[in-house]
């Protein structure tokens, strides 16, 4: 419990250290393809962490960036066979962002700074807790941004397949209340700005 | 307190101060306002067309968003003061006064409440206040409203088409039979009994006021000027290529809000070049800019998003006006790509304006004819995935129409309004249904299979 806190809160990759955002701004849409997101991210980083903090005394120094990207990149393609085969819809949703985790800049960043000192227990707690504090985050971003920009809250739509029904709540609607703008990249700016200065706010107010 | 440092240099004692600006601001727009509430409030009530409360609203109108972005400056003052200015003395009410005049009459009073909050707390406050703001403040609040409110925007289309919708309608190219003659003459379109927003409307004030602005030093005299002129030379570079006169380019540069957003938007202080070069090559990407959102997107109006992304510029255009002020070499890149955009674009409009396009989206799987009813089966992009549709004609009107595949997520909403019998119901005015909020690329998808299925009818009954 205490792991999954500092994740969101001290280590949180989004709110403090700005990292990650191509994804974070780009598959918000729905809550659903965040929540497919950030699931896909956390497994990668943990099979990811596992290996390199494995074969941190054998990878020299200076071609340590080709070998951990090839090792992220190998996981995202099992990954991505694995959903184009067992889940092509939500292989559809995620489109090129689900390829671009092999350069998302938390993986690649956690693996040079953290997994390539550190051991294998270490490492596979951090990548949890990193990996957790992305996937609540972006579900945040993505839960205001639906809500506010479509006047839904989608559950299960693509990924039926694998849960069985549909499920999307419908928020009451009128003339003024979805606010398209919220559903535009612009919005997505926006809201993610807003979140990190109330973040940054909460943290103020805190110390 | 917080200490205020004088540091060394030239300091120019001038009688023209910012509060001396902004009256001379509000006495320019005076005239305008006292039209538009003519125009819109003294006519119609003289006419018996409303009511007393009718007699008044365009004035509430401005009032409302003026009264409202005033208080929140005052609320951001209280919590941060000034060192010698007083809260309750600023110039925020200006940001609400010219956001009614440029948002469609039209705008429901709640909308108009959220567009104030928000181009003055986004647009300005979040900034720092007044003169820290990188974009115009109102169009921030206007570009708000369009983006989330384009559905609820554009009620009543019908009775009122603007100059400008009903310019794209007819697909971005007309003829004056039917471009100007619905509203009369051009000189109708210089004084202003023709519909648009509040401010926009007429010319003549419009060019009054920048006179007398021009003359008290408020704004930049080249900007207006040459804007107005680049998207003047640029349209008359289209109509010659599409056979039309001189009214083409004028009819141009009277609807719509280019002479407004001209005068009073682009010429903003704050957001605006300084330097001499820095203003002649804004002005020019500017009307580059608007031509360019006319013609060449869906948009009908361009002006306000050309002066939004060109306020992002300001500060290069500036480097570059500084630096080219004693070598001009280092502004010849800047003003070789305008020229060649002007030229360019013109060309390419003029040519290819009008054309009809093809929707790679919609697909035909088959039709069928059996005598003078037609039956087809198409299959049109929508939000995930494509909708399969079976739609039959008979004697030129739509019988049925049934989805037979569909994996859209919101489609709970589209069954909710009862939207393909509102479809079937305006079929002959298809344009102008509006789509559904919360379900927007499915309703348009819809629309749109039904639009190209006519297309493709009409071509075979003509054939």
């Amino acid at each position: 419990m205490k792991i999954i806190w500092n994740g969101i809160t001290k280590e949180n990759a989004i709110f403090s250290l700005t990292l990650g955002l191509c994804s974070t701004l780009a598959v918000t849409t729905t809550v659903e393809s965040a929540y497919l997101m950030g699931i896909c991210v956390t497994i990668v980083l943990f099979f990811s962490s596992i290996v390199v903090s494995l074969i941190k005394k054998i990878v020299p120094d200076n071609v340590r960036l080709p070998v951990y990207i090839l090792i992220v990149g190998t996981f995202v393609t099992i990954f991505e066979l694995l959903l184009q085969t067992y889940l092509p819809n939500v292989y559809d949703l995620l489109g090129i962002y689900l390829p671009l985790i092999v350069v998302n800049c938390i993986v690649l960043g956690r693996c040079l700074s953290v997994y390539s000192k550190k051991g294998v227990t270490y490492s596979m707690l951090d990548s949890f807790e990193i990996g957790i504090g992305y996937l609540l985050t972006i579900l945040l971003v993505a839960f205001c941004r639906e809500a506010l920009g479509n006047g839904t809250i989608t559950l299960v739509d693509q990924a039926s397949s694998l849960f069985g029904a549909k499920q999307i709540i419908y928020l009451p609607i009128n003339d003024y209340f979805p606010m398209l703008f919220f559903q535009t990249p612009a919005g997505a700016f926006f809201t993610l700005g807003i979140l990190i200065g109330c973040f940054r706010l909460l943290k103020k107010v805190k110390k | 307190m917080k200490q205020f440092h004088v540091y060394q240099g030239t300091q120019i004692k001038d009688s023209n101060t910012s509060s001396k600006m902004m009256y001379h601001l509000v006495l320019s727009l005076l005239p305008i306002i006292l039209f538009a509430w003519y125009q819109r409030g003294i006519v119609p009530y003289m006419e018996e067309r409303t009511d007393i409360i009718g007699l008044f609203y365009p004035l509430l109108f401005l009032l409302l968003p003026s009264l409202i972005t005033y208080l929140m400056e005052v609320l951001f003052h209280i919590h941060h003061p000034h060192p010698f200015k007083d809260a309750f003395f600023n110039y925020g009410f200006v940001i609400g006064l010219f956001l009614g005049l440029i948002l469609p009459f039209q705008t429901p009073v709640v909308i108009l409440i959220i567009a104030s909050l928000f181009s003055s707390l986004i647009g300005k406050l979040i900034f720092g206040g007044f003169g820290c703001n990188i974009f115009n403040p109102a169009l921030i609040g206007y570009l708000f409203v369009l983006m989330s409110y384009g559905a609820v925007m554009s009620v009543d289309v019908v009775s009122s088409a603007t100059p400008l919708t009903n310019f794209k309608n007819l697909g971005g190219i007309g003829n004056y039979h039917n471009l100007v003659e619905p509203y009369g003459n051009l000189w109708n379109f210089f004084f202003g009994t023709i519909p648009g927003t509040l401010g926009e409307t007429s010319g003549l004030l419009c060019i009054l006021a920048y006179f007398y602005l021009c003359i008290k030093k408020v704004i930049k005299w080249k900007i207006p000027l040459i804007y107005v002129g680049t998207v003047f030379g640029m349209t008359f570079l289209i109509g010659g290529y599409q056979n039309l006169d001189i009214w083409f380019p004028i009819f141009q540069v009277l609807s719509g809000g280019l002479l407004f957003g001209a005068v009073f938007m682009a010429t903003d202080p704050v957001t605006s070049p300084t330097t001499p070069i820095g203003q002649i090559l804004y002005a020019l990407f500017l009307g580059i800019l608007t031509v360019f959102f006319r013609f060449g997107t869906s948009y009908p109006e361009g002006v306000m998003f050309s002066i939004l992304i060109m306020n992002l510029f300001v500060f290069i255009l500036d480097q570059v006006g500084s630096k080219s002020r004693f070598n001009f070499t280092h502004a010849i890149i800047p003003f070789f790509l305008a020229w060649t955009l002007i030229l360019g674009l013109g060309v390419y409009f003029g040519l290819n304006v009008g054309k009809e396009k093809t929707d790679s989206n919609f697909h035909i799987i088959s039709k069928e004819k059996n005598q003078n009813e037609f039956s087809y089966i198409v299959e049109q992009k929508g939000y995930a995935g494509n909708i399969k549709a079976r739609i039959v004609i008979q004697n030129y009107s739509v019988s049925s129409f049934e989805v037979l595949e569909q994996n859209e997520s919101y489609y709970k909403r589209v069954e909710k309004a009862d939207y393909i019998e509102k479809l079937l119901e305006n079929q002959k005015h298809l344009e102008q249904v509006d789509t559904i909020s919360g379900a927007t690329k499915t309703s348009t998808a819809l629309k749109n299979m039904l639009i190209h299925t006519l297309e493709d009818y009409e071509k075979e009954v003509h054939s």
